[in-house]
């Protein structure tokens, strides 16, 4: 396979059988269309490239912008094909929950735009939203934006309509597939990919899903969202249903730990959606005599990798690791009561006398606003990397810890005792009350 | 009715649900005081602080809760906070005595908002902290304690304008405080004033429902003090404002229903759900839904202290990804928040009268007259969307229906109905709401509406003498054992709940 760009590896992406001891169907064979190997990763760079192509060298000649409103994978596809014109691009969303997405369109060059929250004091005459100013800078005359508007624009249902849907034929030996199973986000994918069935087969049964109300599934659009899309029509659809987030990772991590498919959310849920539409299928086919055997396809977006953090927000028990030695998290309430402490006018006498490490467990930026005079800052976080390891000092130096308000001082004063270190003292009420006893805090 | 009716009923806390239930001291308040009749618990805003408080304590901050006056004139429960250790956000001269007179001392009133001479004299006089919103105001202050010989003046810088890295976030122009980006001329004039203004913080105030654009801003904060610090200046203080919202719907479940149907309403593939077709900021352009819903997100799960404490988990990108709370507290600093309409939650409601109960020809909802005009009862103009409960004049003949939207079920023979509820004075626009409100029963004339949860903005923040008709007079209600006590708001103290004994 040899290109001279790559965006002619855009589409002709595989159609991969999911095994039935995974979804447990008896008689519908299920594929998964695997848009995530798409090369700048999703489903959406066919319709970034088939609407942004016809524009790009015109826009390029003017020295415009491309602009979008998208939460991800649009902008991550036009932001490439943006700067393989020369262009730019600037996104304007309210929806970009993702971080890591947002990173990586930065990384790319992107421009990002973010739409403010609502307003706790509702101005109900107010007209000027700025999604409205918006999209009146990008009509006013003299502008020189390429707006690819994929949630109006025929070109992204086109796209699919001429790519994706034929080639799921294409793979099925010449058959429509009975079911088609679809996440609906600008609804072009699933509202192109139908058309291309039924033309087909018009009995093709197809549905598509949505986030439920008060979850969000990035990417896909709750029902309300749904009509405010252009492409949108109720009509396209045999079944709207409704997945929520729990059930789209669920569906993703069946495809990712079962299937080998490294899927994200949004396939998850047409995962999950399609095997819960097709078992009710399944269960009536199985009551014919003789049993049908049938076919369905669902759409894979994109990959797992750019939502890592939203499934640790979702599912923390995902990301538990192994307990580690000498952790803070070990030590009873006893110990961290009875730990060795010192408060503040003892402490100014020890440090004058003793010499004790003054180690403050504060943040850096803290530590560098406001300390004690002659500390060494090392944050909780490290210090207890650091303890993992085992003692970080000497036992023959003394060691005064301060935090905010010696607490967390107090646990590693119980911590570092109990790992052996004979002279470790918590500052009691931390650099807080040094600094209410009036007693000395430096910047240097 | 076209369908299942569509609730929304309001979350009711155990102490507004037992007032709800005392049917006769409500009928008995609104014969003597005229409809319509707003109801404060002053007790309840003290159970709010504490909730706030504890937020503080687990993150062991320290720093002044800030009751924003503006959100409820009520005498009473001014006073009832000067019971607490909580604070008042004055925003006027007039807001400003009315805290001084109900026994909140200086060291707990902080002056925000634009301000006149006189407010800004008084505050000054009275050693009130003030929250600077301009430059201007800056000049302004120092030349009165100049001239008047006044104390040095505690004073907070107001900002705005703040800026997230990496990504741009646009918003809707805030008049109120100074940009950071004009931060150096701003800092040059308090360090010249120094011998007459003490910086003791920065300020700001969002009106926003997004958490990111106030952690936002709360990291832009810290920026902000440690260029002051490193000025020599010794700032220890941040004030974050109020809009940390307020949860009015008691299901979820209800909210996302009704919501849709709304939207499905405006598409038009259902009959409408408002007096004549109103959408409410939606539109309907050749199938495809447009415009922004100018709603109020009626259910929220995260609101008032809990969205505080959000606020304080979110992790600070600029400085190291540690939660906010954790570097304000590690940096030493107070945290000075300003709730006006989430310390109000439950604290009050608002009684009208049922006048006129009238069928139209067409079948359509009935048409109810309350004895209250729109701006007494002025949920719809904050798009707060919440069922009225019924609490009928005969209790026997319908069972104490306080339980919102559902009734008690005691009478078998109600149905649930659709009503358009119509104020008192002669405008076509003296709507109550534009909404079609279902009821789980009929009301009859001479029955209340209890518009539940309106003390913060809803209760008098609107109210004009419009026609000569008089505004909601108000009272204090408070529990004495199982018993419900009441007086008028302005003979309300602190002493009054023990029996007038001291
Ligand atoms: C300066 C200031 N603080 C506090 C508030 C109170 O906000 P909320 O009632 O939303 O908590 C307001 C409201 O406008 C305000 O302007």
């Amino acid at each position: 396979m040899r290109y001279d760009s790559i965006t002619e590896a855009i589409g002709n992406t595989p159609l991969v059988r999911i095994d039935p001891a995974v979804h447990g169907l008896r008689h519908i064979d299920l594929y998964a269309k695997l848009e995530l190997l798409n090369p700048f990763g999703s489903v959406k760079d066919r319709a970034a490239w088939n609407m942004a192509r016809p524009h790009l060298s015109g826009a390029a000649e003017e020295g415009g912008q491309v602009v979008e409103l998208s939460s991800g994978n649009t902008a991550k596809a036009l932001a490439v094909l943006a700067g393989m014109h020369g262009l730019t691009l600037k996104s304007v969303t309210n929806r970009m929950r993702i971080p890591e997405i947002k990173d990586l369109l930065l990384l790319l060059g992107a421009e990002i735009e973010e739409l403010p929250g609502q307003s706790e004091c509702l101005d109900p005459t107010a007209t000027d939203d700025p999604l409205t100013l918006f999209h009146r800078t990008l009509s006013e005359p003299d502008s020189t934006y390429l707006h690819t508007d994929q949630y109006f624009n025929p070109r992204n249902t086109e796209a699919h309509f001429t790519g994706t849907g034929p080639e799921i034929v294409k793979d099925l030996d010449g058959r429509a597939p009975d079911w088609f199973i679809a996440c609906v986000g600008t609804a072009g994918s699933s509202t192109g990919v139908a058309r291309a069935l039924r033309e087909h087969d018009p009995a093709v049964r197809v549905a598509g899903l949505v986030a439920a109300k008060s979850d969000f599934i990035p990417g896909i659009r709750t029902i309300d969202e749904a009509h405010e899309v252009g492409l949108f029509d109720p009509a396209t659809y045999d079944t709207i249903e409704s997945v929520s987030a729990d059930e789209a990772i669920e569906g993703m991590l069946t495809l990712n730990r079962r299937c080998g498919i490294l899927a994200g959310p949004t396939g998850g849920a047409a995962y999950f959606g399609a095997v819960r539409q097709l078992r009710v299928a399944d269960q009536e086919l199985a009551d014919e005599e003789p049993a049908e055997r049938q076919s369905a396809v669902f759409i894979v977006c994109d990959r797992v990798e750019s939502y890592l953090s939203y499934v640790r927000q979702r599912r923390p028990d995902l990301f538990g690791r192994p307990r580690r030695k000498n952790s803070p998290a070990d030590l009873s309430d006893a110990e961290i009561r009875t730990a060795p402490a010192i408060g503040v006018a003892d402490a100014q006498a020890w440090i004058a006398t003793g010499e004790p490490l003054v180690v403050d467990l504060r943040s850096p930026y803290a530590y560098a606003a406001l300390h004690i005079d002659g500390s060494v800052n090392i944050v909780d976080e490290l210090f207890e990397e650091l303890l993992h390891g085992g003692l970080p000092f000497s036992r023959n130096r003394p060691v005064l810890l301060a935090c905010p308000v010696g607490e967390k001082s107090a646990r590693y004063a119980a911590l570092l005792t109990r790992m052996g270190h004979p002279d470790v003292r918590s500052l009691t009420g931390g650099v807080i009350a040094w600094r209410d006893a009036g007693a000395p805090l430096v910047r240097d | 009715m076209g369908g299942q009716p569509l609730y929304l009923e309001p979350r009711l806390e155990s102490r507004l649900r037992s007032l709800l239930h005392s049917t006769q001291l409500l009928h008995t308040l609104t014969d003597a005081l005229g409809s319509p009749l707003n109801v404060v618990v002053p007790d309840q805003l003290a159970d709010n602080i504490r909730q706030f408080r504890s937020v503080y304590g687990t993150r062991h901050l320290s720093g002044q809760i800030y009751f924003a006056h503006k959100a409820n004139r009520s005498s009473a429960l001014l006073r009832r906070l000067a019971a607490t250790d909580a604070g008042v956000d004055v925003a006027s001269l007039e807001e400003l005595q009315h805290a001084l007179g109900a026994g909140l001392t200086p060291d707990r009133i902080t002056a925000t908002g634009p301000k006149n001479p006189e407010f800004l004299w008084l505050a000054a006089r009275t050693s009130v902290a003030v929250s600077l919103d301009t430059r201007g105001e800056l000049e302004q202050l120092a030349t009165l304690v100049r001239k008047h010989a006044l104390p040095r003046s505690r004073v907070l810088l107001r900002l705005s304008g703040f800026e997230a890295s990496g990504v741009r976030v646009l918003s809707r122009r805030s008049r109120f405080g100074t940009p950071v980006s004009e931060l150096e001329p701003l800092l040059e004039a308090v360090e010249r004033h120094a011998d007459v203004v003490d910086l003791v913080g920065v300020a700001y105030h969002l009106d926003t429902t997004s958490l990111t654009e106030k952690a936002t801003a709360l990291e832009g904060c810290l920026r902000v003090l440690e260029e002051c610090r490193s000025r020599g200046l010794r700032p220890r203080a941040v004030d974050i404002g109020g809009g940390f919202g307020v949860n009015y719907l008691a299901h979820g479940g209800q909210w996302d229903r009704y919501t849709t149907e709304l939207t499905e309403a405006v598409l038009g593939t259902r009959p409408p759900l408002t007096y004549g077709g109103h959408g409410y900021g939606l539109r309907n352009e050749a199938g495809t839904l447009r415009g922004t819903l100018g709603l109020y997100p009626a259910h929220r799960p995260v609101a008032g202290a809990r969205y505080l404490d959000e606020l304080l988990a979110h992790p600070a990108a600029s400085l190291g990804g540690r939660p906010l709370a954790a570097l304000l507290l590690e940096h030493l600093y107070d945290l000075h928040t300003e709730p006006g309409r989430a310390l109000l939650d439950q604290c009050g409601l608002t009684l009208t009268k049922v006048l006129e109960v009238r069928e139209t020809e067409a079948g359509g909802p009935l048409l109810v007259r309350l004895a209250a005009k729109a701006d007494d009862v002025a949920l719809e103009e904050h798009g707060v969307f919440m069922d009225p409960v019924v609490v009928p004049r005969d209790p026997a003949g319908a069972g104490a229906g306080t339980r919102a939207g559902v009734g008690a079920g005691a009478d078998a023979g109600t149905e649930p109905v659709a009503v358009h509820l119509f104020g008192s004075l002669c405008l076509e626009s003296d709507l109550i709401t534009r909404r079609t409100v279902f009821l789980p029963r009929r009301p009859e004339p001479g029955d209340l509406l209890a518009f539940a949860n309106t003390a913060g903005y809803c209760m008098d923040f609107h109210a004009t003498r419009a026609q000569h008709q008089p505004s909601a007079r108000k009272v204090a209600a408070w529990q004495e054992g199982d018993t419900w006590r009441w007086c008028l708001d302005d003979q309300y103290w602190p002493t009054t709940p023990v029996g007038g004994a001291l």
